[in-house]
This record gives C-alpha cells, sequence and structure tokens, in this order.
C-alpha cells in the first residue's frame, strides 16, 4: 500500500514535469503563437497577417502575459477544475476533443499490441524451438525486415495489396472491425519483430537451463515443458518491451493516423502543434503520458506476478 | 506451481479488458459531451456511421474525398468558410465568371452612388435552408457578423455602415473608396447566412446557407460532412440528392479509395499518379488551373539579388516549362506575371521566361559572376555565388519544384541550398532576414481584382512583399488606380505594373498552381469554377447509372 502511494506520487510528479516541458518547449520552438493560430484559422498558410490581428488573438487568448503566468492559470485551472482548456483552432473544450479522439487512438494501439503479442510471441517461441533450422533462419530475416521498413510504406503497401487487389477491406473509415485491421497491422508491424526477437532470445536462454533438462529427462513432451516449465520465466523481458513498444506505438499512431484518415489524437497532436494550438497540445501530450503511465505500471505489477521474488516497498 | 493460467492469458485478458473499459468508458463519455457542447447540432457517433451504406448503394449520393481534414463547418469563423463553399451550402453576394470578372449571384446589381457609398440590389426569391426569405436584413447580420469575427475579410471590406433601404435594396458606405468592395464580397468568408446558423450565446447551430445543398449532419468524430438536395434553391434543379465529404489528407490513400471505389470523386491525387489513374478504366482525371501561383521570393536586401542583372539571369535560368511537365505533371502551368492570362485584367503580352542559359551567363557576367576557380560556382571579389532557398512540404509540388531549381541554376553556375522547413521557422526567418530564396505558393484571386495583389506584393509597405521591393513608379501608378473607377482604365495601370515587374523580378513566378480533380465516369455534369479557393460542387452535377 505504502508503495502504491509513492508510485502514484510519482506518477503525478511526472505528469507536471512533462506538461511544464511541453508548455516551456511550445513556446521556444520558432515562430508566434499568435501568428500561426491565425495562419491555420482565418487567413491561409502563406497569407500575411496584420498587427491588428495578431493582437486580437493574443488578447483573447492572453499571450502576451509572461510564461509562468500563463502556465499556472492552466495548472490551476487544470487541478482545481478539471479543465484543461479550450482549443484555438476548434474552438472547443480540450477534454471534449480528446473524448471523440482518445477511443480511437486507444482501439488502434490495443488491436496493434494484440497483434504484436500474439504473433510476436508465438513466432519467437516457434523460432526458439527450432533454433538454427531453416524456418528460424526465414523468420529472423523476415522480422529484420519488419524492423527496418518505414511504417507509412509498409501501410500503403498493405492497402495496395488487401483493399485494391484483393478487395477484403476498404481502404479508410472508422468505426469497424474490417477498418481496423489494416491500420493495426501496419502499426504493429516494428513491435511484433521487436517482440519476438527478444521472446527468442529469452526462451533459449531459459531452454538452456538446468531444470528444463531435468523436465525432459523427466520425459515431459516438449509443449508441456514450454508452456509449463519455460513460458513463464522466460516472459520477464519480454513484458518489458512491450511495455516500450506501447510507448512506441503512440508516437507511430501520426503517420498510420494520416494515412488511414483515422480520427485519433496521432494527427490531432501534429496538426496542433504545427497550428501551435497549446491546449490542444498539451491535452494530447498529458493523455500520452497517463497512457504511458498506465502501462508500465501495469508492466510493474505483472513482474510480481510472474516472479514472485519481486517485491516493491 | 499453483497458478496453471498461462501468464500470456492473464496479459490477454487484462489487455482485452483495459481495451473494453476504455474505449467503451470513452465513447459514452463522449456522446454525453456531444450533447453539452453542440446543442441542436445533429452528430452522429462512429459506429452509426460505419452501419450506413457506403455511398455505393445509394443511387444518387455521392461520395467525395476532400482533400484536407474537416475542421469546423462554421460559415464565418475560419477554417469551415472553404468547406461551406466546396459543399455549395453557402453563396455570395457577388459571383465570378471563368475570367474572374464579376456577375451577380445573391446581389442581382450594384452601383457606386458616390466615391464612399455604394448600393446593392438583392434577388427577391432566395430562401434560406430553414425556409425564411432572404431579405437586406439578414445580408446585414452577416456582413455585421463577419467584420466583428475576421479583421482580414473587415480590413478588406472597409464598411463604415450598412443600411436596410428596402428588404431588397442594401446601402453599404466605406470608409475611403475602395473600388474592390463588390469583389471582396465574393470572398466565400462573406457568403450570406441565415441568423439561425447560430444561437442566442451566438455560438454555432449548423450552417444554414442559400446554396444548392444543405448541411444534413456532421459527424464531429469521424469529421465526415453530409449535405443533401436544397428542393427550394433559387437558381433551378440540384443534380444530386446527397453529398458525403470525407476528410483524407493523405493524397495517396485518396488516390487508392477511387481506385478501390470508395469515393466518387476526389482532388489531387498525387502529380506523378495522375496520368497513371487517368488510364483506370471508369475514372477520369482533369486538371485545371487554380488562381494560384508558385513564386520564388527573392531577398533583395542581400547583396547579390539587389542586383536586378542577377534576378533576371536566375529567370533565365530556370526552365518553367520542364518543370511544369516534370515536377507538376501538368497540373500546374509555366507561368509569366502574378495573374492567370485568362483573367480580365491580366497583362496578356507577357509570356513566360523560357530557358536561355547563355542569357544568364551574359547577365551575371555582366553583373562580376564569373567562376574563377573552376568550381562550378561563379564568384565575385572572392566570395562564392551561393544562396540559401528554403520552403514548406504543406503544399506537395514545393520540395520537389526547389530540387528542381536549385538544379537548374546550378547549371547556371549559381550554388543553391535548399531547406524544407516549418511555418514558424520560415517566418522566423523571414523577420529576422537570414534567408535568400522563399519558395511558396500565393493566392492571386482571393478578391476577383487586381489590386489587392499588386499592392501587397509590390508596394513599398505592402503586407506581402517578402523581397523588400521598393520601386516609387509602382507605387504611384497602384495609387492611382486606385482612384479610377472605369474598370478598363484601372487595368491599363495595373498592367504597367505587371510589366515593370516582369522586367524587375523582385520575385520569380515559376508556375501557376493546378488542380487534378479525379472523378468516376459515371459523375456528370461537373464544371469546374476556376474562381473557387480550391474547387466548388455545381448544382448541375449529377450521377448517371451509378451501379
Amino acid at each position: 500500500m505504502k508503495y502504491f502511494i509513492k508510485r502514484v506520487g510519482f506518477m503525478a510528479l511526472t505528469i507536471f514535469a512533462v506538461c511544464a516541458l511541453t508548455f516551456f518547449l511550445m513556446n521556444v520552438i520558432p515562430g508566434g503563437t499568435a501568428k500561426l493560430v491565425l495562419k491555420h484559422t482565418f487567413v491561409g498558410l502563406e497569407e500575411s497577417v496584420t498587427e491588428e490581428q495578431l493582437n486580437q488573438i493574443s488578447d483573447k487568448y492572453d499571450l502576451d502575459d509572461p510564461l509562468y503566468l500563463q502556465f499556472f492559470r492552466w495548472i490551476k485551472e487544470a487541478v482545481l477544475r478539471g479543465d484543461i482548456g479550450t482549443s484555438y483552432v476548434f474552438k472547443k473544450p480540450v477534454l471534449y476533443l480528446l473524448a471523440l479522439r482518445l477511443p480511437a487512438t486507444i482501439q488502434l494501439a490495443v488491436m496493434s499490441m494484440l497483434i504484436a503479442i500474439l504473433a510476436g510471441v508465438s513466432l519467437g517461441i516457434y523460432s526458439a524451438i527450432r533454433e538454427n533450422k531453416i524456418s528460424d533462419h526465414i523468420l529472423r530475416i523476415v522480422t529484420l525486415f519488419g524492423v527496418s521498413m518505414p511504417g507509412f510504406w509498409v501501410a500503403l503497401l498493405l492497402i495496395l495489396i488487401f483493399s485494391l487487389r484483393l478487395k477484403l477491406v476498404p481502404v479508410t473509415g472508422y468505426g469497424s472491425l474490417e477498418n481496423l485491421l489494416l491500420p493495426a497491422a501496419a502499426l504493429s508491424l516494428h513491435s511484433v519483430a521487436a517482440v519476438m526477437r527478444v521472446t527468442r532470445t529469452s526462451m533459449l536462454e531459459t531452454l538452456g537451463q538446468e531444470y528444463i533438462r531435468f523436465a525432459k529427462a523427466k520425459g515431459l513432451p516438449l509443449w508441456k515443458i514450454v508452456s509449463r516449465h519455460a513460458l513463464k520465466n522466460a516472459m520477464l523481458p519480454v513484458i518489458t518491451v512491450i511495455g516500450f513498444q506501447m510507448g512506441g506505438l503512440l508516437g507511430g499512431t501520426v503517420v498510420i493516423e494520416k494515412i488511414f484518415a483515422w480520427p485519433g489524437i496521432g494527427s490531432l497532436l501534429v496538426d496542433s502543434i504545427s497550428a501551435r494550438d497549446l491546449p490542444v497540445v498539451q491535452g494530447c501530450v498529458l493523455a500520452i503520458v497517463m497512457m504511458f503511465l498506465f502501462v508500465h505500471f501495469l508492466v510493474d505489477m505483472l513482474y510480481t506476478h510472474l516472479d514472485p521474488r519481486i517485491r516493491y516497498g | 506451481m499453483k497458478c496453471k493460467n498461462s501468464p500470456l492469458i492473464i496479459l490477454l485478458i487484462i489487455m482485452l479488458t483495459c481495451a473494453f473499459l476504455t474505449t467503451s468508458g470513452c465513447s459514452s463519455k463522449d456522446e454525453n459531451g456531444t450533447g453539452d457542447a453542440v446543442s441542436g447540432m445533429e452528430v452522429t457517433s462512429g459506429s452509426d456511421n460505419a452501419s450506413q451504406p457506403e455511398g455505393g448503394s445509394e443511387n444518387n449520393t455521392l461520395v467525395l474525398g476532400e482533400m484536407w481534414d474537416i475542421e469546423s463547418i462554421d460559415p464565418i469563423n475560419g477554417d469551415g468558410t472553404l468547406i461551406c463553399e466546396k459543399a455549395a451550402i453557402t453563396e455570395t453576394l457577388v459571383g465570378a465568371n471563368e475570367d474572374f470578372s464579376l456577375k451577380p449571384e445573391l446581389a442581382t446589381s450594384w452601383e457606386q452612388l458616390d466615391e464612399n457609398t455604394w448600393e446593392f440590389k438583392l434577388r427577391n426569391n432566395v430562401t434560406f435552408h430553414d425556409g425564411s426569405k432572404m431579405t437586406a436584413k439578414e445580408v446585414k447580420f452577416t456582413l455585421e457578423k463577419v467584420i466583428s469575427e475576421n479583421s482580414k475579410v473587415a480590413s478588406m471590406l472597409k464598411i463604415d455602415s450598412i443600411e436596410v433601404v428596402d428588404d431588397y435594396t442594401l446601402k453599404i458606405k466605406t470608409k475611403e473608396i475602395n473600388p474592390i468592395l463588390p469583389g471582396v464580397l465574393h470572398y466565400p468568408d462573406t457568403a450570406i447566412i441565415s441568423p439561425s446558423s447560430y444561437n442566442e450565446k451566438g455560438e454555432l447551430v449548423k450552417p444554414v446557407g442559400t446554396g444548392p445543398y444543405k448541411f444534413e449532419s456532421f459527424d464531429e468524430q469521424t469529421r465526415v460532412l453530409t449535405v443533401v438536395k436544397n428542393e427550394n434553391w433559387w437558381g433551378g434543379k440540384v443534380g444530386l440528392d446527397k453529398l458525403i465529404l470525407k476528410g483524407i489528407p493523405d493524397p495517396n490513400t485518396r488516390a487508392m479509395a477511387i481506385e478501390n471505389g470508395e469515393v466518387d470523386f476526389t482532388v489531387d491525387v498525387p502529380y506523378s499518379e495522375t496520368d497513371r489513374i487517368d488510364t483506370i478504366d471508369g475514372i477520369n482525371v482533369e486538371k485545371y488551373k487554380t488562381p494560384r501561383v508558385y513564386k520564388l521570393d527573392l531577398n533583395l536586401k542581400h547583396e547579390p539579388l539587389e542586383d536586378v542583372r542577377v534576378r533576371q539571369a536566375m529567370s533565365y535560368a530556370i526552365n518553367r516549362s520542364d518543370i511544369a511537365e516534370n515536377v507538376l505533371y501538368n497540373v500546374g502551368e509555366a507561368a509569366a506575371g502574378p495573374f492567370l492570362p485568362t483573367m480580365v485584367w491580366a497583362n496578356k503580352s507577357l509570356k513566360p521566361y523560357s530557358q536561355n542559359l547563355e542569357k544568364a551567363n551574359e547577365l551575371l557576367t555582366a553583373a562580376g559572376w564569373v567562376d574563377t576557380d573552376g568550381d562550378g560556382i561563379r564568384d565575385k571579389d572572392g566570395k562564392p555565388l551561393k544562396l540559401n532557398l528554403m520552403t514548406y512540404a504543406a503544399r506537395p509540388g514545393l520540395p520537389p519544384m526547389a530540387e528542381a531549381m536549385a538544379a537548374q541554376l546550378r547549371e547556371a553556375g549559381i550554388g543553391i541550398e535548399t531547406e524544407v522547413m516549418e511555418m514558424g521557422s520560415i517566418d522566423d526567418r523571414r523577420e529576422k532576414g537570414n534567408w535568400d530564396l522563399y519558395l511558396a505558393a500565393y493566392n492571386i484571386a482571393m478578391v476577383p481584382d487586381p489590386e489587392y495583389i499588386l499592392t501587397n506584393w509590390y508596394t513599398t509597405n505592402g503586407t506581402d512583399n517578402t523581397p523588400g521591393y521598393s520601386n516609387p513608379k509602382v507605387d504611384s501608378l497602384i495609387t492611382e488606380a486606385r482612384k479610377i473607377t472605369d474598370p478598363n482604365e484601372r487595368y491599363k495601370k495595373f498592367n504597367e505594373v505587371e510589366a515593370i515587374v516582369y522586367d524587375e523580378q523582385p520575385m520569380i513566378i515559376v508556375a501557376y498552381y493546378g488542380c487534378a480533380i479525379v472523378k468516376k465516369d459515371y459523375v456528370k455534369g461537373y464544371v469546374f469554377d476556376p474562381t473557387a479557393h480550391d474547387y466548388r460542387i455545381n448544382a448541375g452535377m449529377y450521377l448517371e447509372n451509378k451501379s
């Protein structure tokens, strides 16, 4: 329990630090906030803005106040009232925008994580059992491709094959499982490869342990050895990698969401950065950090389950 | 071992539960949120939308793949104006012909009574989508709302007061003489809307315009806009029952979506793909010019570029037709001046600079730039002729065009370093002045009148005069023209300005911007409106035997 409190306190600190960092970094990057907000909402990207318009926007959002004051105001509103601001571009509360966009991103991330875990772990085990056989080599080369292919390229290739040639799934759209499959597959590619490689290594190490040799001597069939004795012990590093991959997935959604016109927060975040829509950027970063911390918390809890020797406190 | 479950299964269960919890939790929240924030607006949730037929099964419904994410549908405040123009929800008082001359739309005629007073007569058979009649009162409401919320338009309108004379007559007083007033009233931000578009608090309910299509729904999650036929359109028959607009920001995806039959109409697939897609059975590609130019700003405050000979040499070194053909794939055209040759006020005697390396060599040598050390780059007083060129990636033609021009300029002995940057960084460098060349795509007829562009680009204090160009002759010509009300006399002065900047090349106008319209063969009756700001759906468009 004490550990739990400590952990939550630490999370709050992390969230605060990330918010502060995002806020000040966003104000350090070149180009004035008011100017870019105007270009993205009123005048068009190339057009010039007038002094009058700049003042109008700066006054409206108090952009001329010192930064610490702006940040303090934001924190105050967020903590006291749970209000994390209103978008300059959409003119809607950020929480409302997140509620619209976050489910799509979570669906995508969870689906690709599932693909990564299912495919990665089972292929990893298979590869480890067949160490140095021809199928192991093929799998390892394929995963090498998986790690090195850029996501957007694979995404286009997947559309070309599964939508245009095979007519199995639509190119764009949101809402049903068949819409989800391609983007999730494209997004999970790196993770499948990463999870598979770690599973293979870790499995090989475990399979070399003495108790496995003992189990073999006992006459247990291979599938029993793997599932009963080896898997649980080999899982620890795999879980760590999965936790980290989750963070990578959230970053990868940016490109994938653009290609599939997927209504998630990835594209919202990038567009908001170029439009200097500070409240939305803050909100998106906040959501991503919280998701990341939550996953890591889960990973830590799983550790104790997998290896009871690990104790927190 | 106590626990017989494999950890994999536990993990799976946890992932699945949290997936379920988070998604279902959030979507139920979003429904509540939707109810609060957009009262009155019909918002379908994502899953409802997916269960709708995919467009293909309804016979007279057109699905359109729009080039930007549809972020807003507000017909006055910001981004939404363009989508309301594209979907033909709203209309403006003043229309424009193909040559950009003005024509009546919601206003039947207008007249300048004295220097600062204009009288507009309105069409008397126009009803809004909510059934109410359009009268001078609503027009006054719209214009006053635009003026208070959009200072850019306000600064172009220069309106002092609006007076309702009778139901169909409006008197507008301007703060100073403003010959472009009718032109500004063609701008989509000034489209006439019914006051019922907003609630008492001034928040948007939905765009209620007068156009051939009326707003039906906007899904705020997937950002799909649906409009339906306006049976009572004053202009006559409307071709489609329903039009569904989906934002598909990636050009490759738009191409594949139309190939796969998910959309019937889309724009700007990758330029390099246009010819391949045109050969596909059942799809055709049409290429048009839009009122926008690719132009290269030259920083005249930097030493080599303040010499007019260097600027002319650069213009001669660039092979415009080559760029139009191989970079833009003919979605665009080599350009002479800032205006399209089809525009009524354009100086038609100007021809695009054609590549002439000999002439470029002569001019550069005369300016003292010769390659003395044999490295392929010219130099003068020991300094090499090296320039940086910045551009941005939001318009797909720009980065490859920058590369092509750099290669062509290098042939003439000018070293170019290209940089693709984010808009904020570009603005920053333009303010600080540490740039040489800036390639951008500028709109040339937001308002169908030459005064606005020529003033902003070429007068000494022009707001878009990035190069820092100053020529007293140009300044005085534009000031004189502003006082002339006879269009032909005005255009004469403007033609003179065009000829001067053609010689002096403070900006190198490279090519006219193009738009590739990609549509299925069964989409008939589409007429491209060159005066629209990207493209606009016309009422006469219909579907023929869509299976």
